[in-house]
């Protein structure tokens, strides 16, 4: 599809009532940046298209599935992928997921 | 792209009295006004993701071309195993999908107090206005020695009209002809990319039956640079008789006319094909804010911002401070993850935050080594301390926490199968 030549932006219609409104960043949940690493192969908030659907899954499971895949000999890639992160930081992104909706995609 | 005006911005940069007399908006309009410059893998994603997290923020995005092709799978064109349009990404999701401003241009200056880009677009120069500029112009090549003509000679390492160049003329190689490629100096874009190159068309010249016919490898590093077990099986036994590999060939000089080159581990005359990849250094608008002795721009690792605090470096052009021997490579799956961290800083900055510590960035690249096989590399950061070749901390960066290429009885079509997953997991997250 072609480039427009001008800026246009379906946001500027609405800049009126944007003006003095603080960016949505003041409440950033936080595991919600770590867990955006996971989206190059699980999609944008783990929603897909890619491996698994992580959306919505239970924090519980998925902290517990992080953990056996980090501390299990190297297999796949999600194995090494698993070993990238502290347990802290795995917790906040099992925690994050939790809270997202799922797709309605999954297989 | 020679034209850019440094004059004009060094001038800028270098007088704080020019500042008042720039005209510049009013201050309730100049509000979250964020400025990106390339719509590759980093400039995609890091548009994208501050639109999705930044709820008002405005974005627009400056990129001459009409759709990104993807040098992601690119070797695969080569071969045609894949045809380009399915590495041909658009820009119109962005924009419906996200609210993202298109501008088809090249931003040809930037005045850094006045925080203005210019930019050159196909009816004149029009100026933006900005808070915070990100630059994610991927790579240029620099200098070759001796006369290198890329119509003859392709390096098809930046995906379109070149890789149909090159695809066009491995598919006239005949019996015992010789396809000679360099492999540049590191740190170059996706260290795996060359030997990942040089098994496909191995690969597919064998099963054109094309006997006799040579891959030459000459490789400017003293080693192969990524995934070393699985292509030094690759070049010892998959594809033995038809892969040479010889590293410590630093390129002295190149004749495309008579596809020639002379190297320091030896000279090769009237190849065939020769695919010279140039060294490789940040693209120009991002160089306008300094590099240091490889040619990319140090960044702030938190926030990707470069010495100018309101301008940011990701991707291919910038250099992130790294542990010794550990440097964070340069791909897409890169490039992607660090436009997170500076949509996440960015939006912190205009919120009057610090940027968030406890951070990660990651990389993985599928690597084709026959048409139905493939290998993988995985590598992760965390920030924190880095450190020198002694192991002594030197600082603060993004340290390698963990990286890794498949196991060898992994190198194979279950992984040439999740290649086209991750790929295109990896393009709707940046473009969709
Ligand atoms: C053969 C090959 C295979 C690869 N395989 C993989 C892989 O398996 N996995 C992986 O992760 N990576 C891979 N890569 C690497 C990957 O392509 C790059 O690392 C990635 O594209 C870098 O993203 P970027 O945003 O920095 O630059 P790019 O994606 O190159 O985007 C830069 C954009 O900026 C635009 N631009 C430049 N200057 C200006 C200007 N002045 N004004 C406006 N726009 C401008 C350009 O037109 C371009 O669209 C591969 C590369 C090659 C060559
Ligand atoms: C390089 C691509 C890649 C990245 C990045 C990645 N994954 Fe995965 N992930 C995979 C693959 C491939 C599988 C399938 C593993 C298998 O079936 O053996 C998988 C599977 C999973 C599973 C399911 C495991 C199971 O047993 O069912 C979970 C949970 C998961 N990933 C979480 C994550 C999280 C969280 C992140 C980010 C920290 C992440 N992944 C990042 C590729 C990736």
């Amino acid at each position: 599809m072609p480039f427009p030549s001008k800026t246009i932006s379906l946001i500027a219609l609405s800049i009126g009532t944007v003006l003095g409104s603080t960016p949505a960043v003041a409440q950033v949940p936080p595991g919600r940046m770590l867990a955006s690493q996971c989206a190059q192969c699980h999609g944008t908030n783990g929603q897909g298209p890619g491996f698994e659907e992580l959306a919505g899954k239970s924090a519980n499971d998925l902290y517990g599935d992080l953990r056996e895949m980090k501390l299990r000999p190297v297999e796949g890639i999600m194995d090494r992928q698993a070993r990238g992160y502290t347990d802290q930081q795995l917790r906040l992104i099992a925690d994050y997921l939790s809270t997202v909706t799922p797709s309605g995609n999954a297989d | 792209m020679s034209n850019f005006n440094r004059r004009q911005f060094l001038q800028a940069a270098g007088a704080a009295t020019a500042c008042a007399a720039l005209p510049r908006a009013a201050s309730a309009n100049t509000y979250g006004r964020v400025v990106v410059v390339g719509g590759g893998f980093g400039g995609a994603t890091v548009a994208k993701y501050l639109r999705l997290w930044g709820g008002d923020v405005q974005v627009t995005l400056v990129e001459p071309n009409p759709t990104h092709i993807a040098c992601i799978l690119s070797n695969l064109v080569l071969t045609s195993a894949l045809s380009m349009s399915r590495i041909t990404l658009g820009y119109s999701a962005l924009q419906t999908n996200h609210g993202v401003s298109l501008m088809q241009g090249r931003a040809i200056a930037i005045d850094p107090p006045g925080k203005r880009l210019t930019v050159q677009t196909p009816t004149g120069q029009e100026s933006l206005d900005y808070d915070h500029l990100v630059l994610a112009p991927g790579i240029d090549f620099a200098p070759a020695p001796g006369l290198w003509d890329p119509n003859l000679t392709p390096h098809a390492w930046q995906a379109g009209e070149q890789t149909t160049r090159l695809k066009n003329q491995i598919a006239a190689m005949r019996n015992g002809d010789r396809f000679v490629m360099t492999v540049p100096k590191s740190p170059y874009r996706c260290p795996p990319g060359p030997y990942e190159r040089a098994c496909v068309v191995a690969d597919y010249l064998k099963a054109k039956r094309r006997t006799g016919a040579k891959v030459i490898v000459l490789d400017a590093n003293p080693s192969i640079q990524a995934e070393p077990e699985a292509f030094g099986r690759a070049f010892s036994d998959t594809h033995r008789g038809v892969i040479q590999y010889f590293p410590n060939a630093q390129v002295q000089s190149i004749d495309s006319a008579s596809r020639s080159i002379v190297t320091s581990a030896g000279t090769i005359n009237n190849a065939t094909v020769l695919n010279y990849i140039p060294n490789q250094k940040a693209g120009a608008i991002a160089a306008l804010l300094g590099v240091n002795s490889t040619g990319f721009v140090p960044v702030n690792p938190l926030t990707y911002a470069t010495a100018i605090s309101t301008i940011h470096v990701i991707g291919d052009s910038c250099a992130v401070p790294a542990s010794d021997g550990k440097a964070v490579p340069k791909s897409g799956h890169m490039a992607n993850s660090e436009a997170k961290v500076c949509a996440d800083a960015i939006l912190r900055a205009l919120n009057g935050e610090a940027a968030d510590q406890n951070i990660a960035t990651s990389s993985a690249c599928y690597s084709p080594i026959t048409a139905r096989t493939a290998s993988w590399l995985s590598a992760n950061f965390i920030y924190g301390d880095i450190y020198d070749a002694n192991g002594k901390v030197k600082g603060k960066g993004m340290h390698r926490l963990d990286i890794g290429e498949a196991p060898g009885q992994r190198v194979n079509n279950d992984s040439y199968q999740e290649m086209f997953t991750w790929a295109d997991s990896l393009f709707a997250d940046s473009f969709v």
